[in-house]
């Protein structure tokens, strides 16, 4: 077994069938993958795990999306739904690892 | 196209028929991407399939989000190479009438907000459009023979209550139509694509309801009971094989009919 460290969360490969696991804050573990890579040898399914990880929670994204919390408002009429003018990209410091930044 | 060494995505593959699809598609050799909003959800399936031995990612994603669209579509290429299948089964309720109307005054007290009616517009059919479009953008970019499935519901005929989950609904059974004509019309004879309608079917959304309420629904379900996820996992395998069934949506419900036997 071994572990790393990606975007301040620990993350766990278990060799036999190269299970990926991410640790939780409470110490409890929340599954990446099982199973995976079953043909490619140790270093090659490392590395493999590495990116999935980084595909399946990218740096520096937060989606909103629809947010009936906050809907706009035109005169009474609340509008709630997709919104172009508020992007569903919130950009962090960081640039993402999956996506390129351009706003 | 066979299920053995094939790729799916399944969303809302947490719970209902999503999971059963997921299990069903791992039992015959397919490895498969958990889509859904509930990690609690995706670890127990993710957790369950790696028990039959199958080969899984779970992803925690919002389908009505371009973005979440995109890393699942990317996790399951980076996980498995290519994608296959993709089945849209992510999708929600939120019943109530358009207007509600005060017995003594004849006036309306209430009508159907846009917090009943968006999010599921959101989820039931932008969300199937993302997928759907995403992984098709995926296997023609991939060269991948595949097959896309918008899962639509019997209450696609009209169902009192649901003008929002019905509206969506019979969207979801029209995309095949459309979607298969721009394949035809773009060149692309390797990708199907063919909705499923499920009618009463034993998912936790049914069994935890009022059970005098369940009842009275299997009344009109002629072979007495609800339909089980697993008759619709096997109906998208069946779909799966067979290359012939293309540009349609078919319906499983048990022989759900009207009142007086008039089937739905």
């Amino acid at each position: 077994m071994t572990t790393f460290f990606y975007n301040d969360a620990e993350y766990i490969v278990e060799p036999s069938g190269y299970n990926i696991r991410r640790v939780m804050p409470d110490g409890s573990t929340s599954f990446i993958g099982a199973n995976l890579f079953p043909t490619l040898t140790a270093s090659e399914a490392e590395a493999k795990a590495q990116a999935l990880v980084k595909s399946i929670q990218p740096v520096g994204i937060k989606v909103v999306g629809p947010d009936i919390s906050r809907p706009n408002m035109i005169g009474d009429l609340k509008i709630i739904g997709p919104d172009i003018t508020r992007p569903n990209f919130i950009y962090w410091d960081k640039d993402s690892t999956s996506f390129s930044k351009t706003s | 196209m066979k299920m053995k060494d094939s790729v799916a995505i399944i969303t809302g593959g947490g719970n209902g028929i999503g999971e059963s699809v997921a299990k069903y598609l791992v039992q015959n050799g397919a490895k498969v991407a958990i889509v859904d909003m509930a990690q609690k959800n995706i670890d127990r399936v993710v957790g369950e399939i790696k028990a039959m031995g199958g080969e899984v990612i779970g992803v925690q994603a919002n389908v009505t989000s371009e973005a979440d669209t995109a890393k699942f579509i990317k996790a399951t290429l980076d996980a498995f190479g290519k994608l296959n299948i993709v089945v849209a089964c992510a999708g929600i309720i939120r019943d109530a009438t358009m207007l509600s109307i005060d017995k003594d005054t004849g006036k309306v007290t209430r009508k159907m907000g846009l917090d009943k009616w968006q999010p599921v517009i959101d989820i039931n059919l932008t969300g199937t459009f993302l997928t759907l479009r995403d992984g098709a953008e995926a296997m023609v970019n991939g060269g991948w023979e595949g097959l896309l499935v918008p899962i639509s519901s019997v209450n696609k005929a009209g169902q009192i209550g649901q003008l929002n989950y019905s509206s969506t609904k019979v969207a979801d059974a029209l995309m095949p139509k459309i979607i298969v004509g721009e394949f035809q019309m773009r060149g692309i004879h390797n990708i199907r694509c063919v909705g499923i309608a499920p009618g009463y079917t034993a998912t936790p959304m049914l069994t935890g309801m009022n059970q005098e309420i369940l009842k009275g629904l299997l009344h009109d379900v002629q072979i007495g009971r609800l339909v089980q996820p697993e008759e619709v996992a096997a109906l998208i395998g069946h779909c799966i094989e067979n290359g012939a069934i293309d540009a349609t949506t078919i319906e499983i419900t048990g022989g759900l009919c009207y009142d007086h036997g008039i089937a739905k």
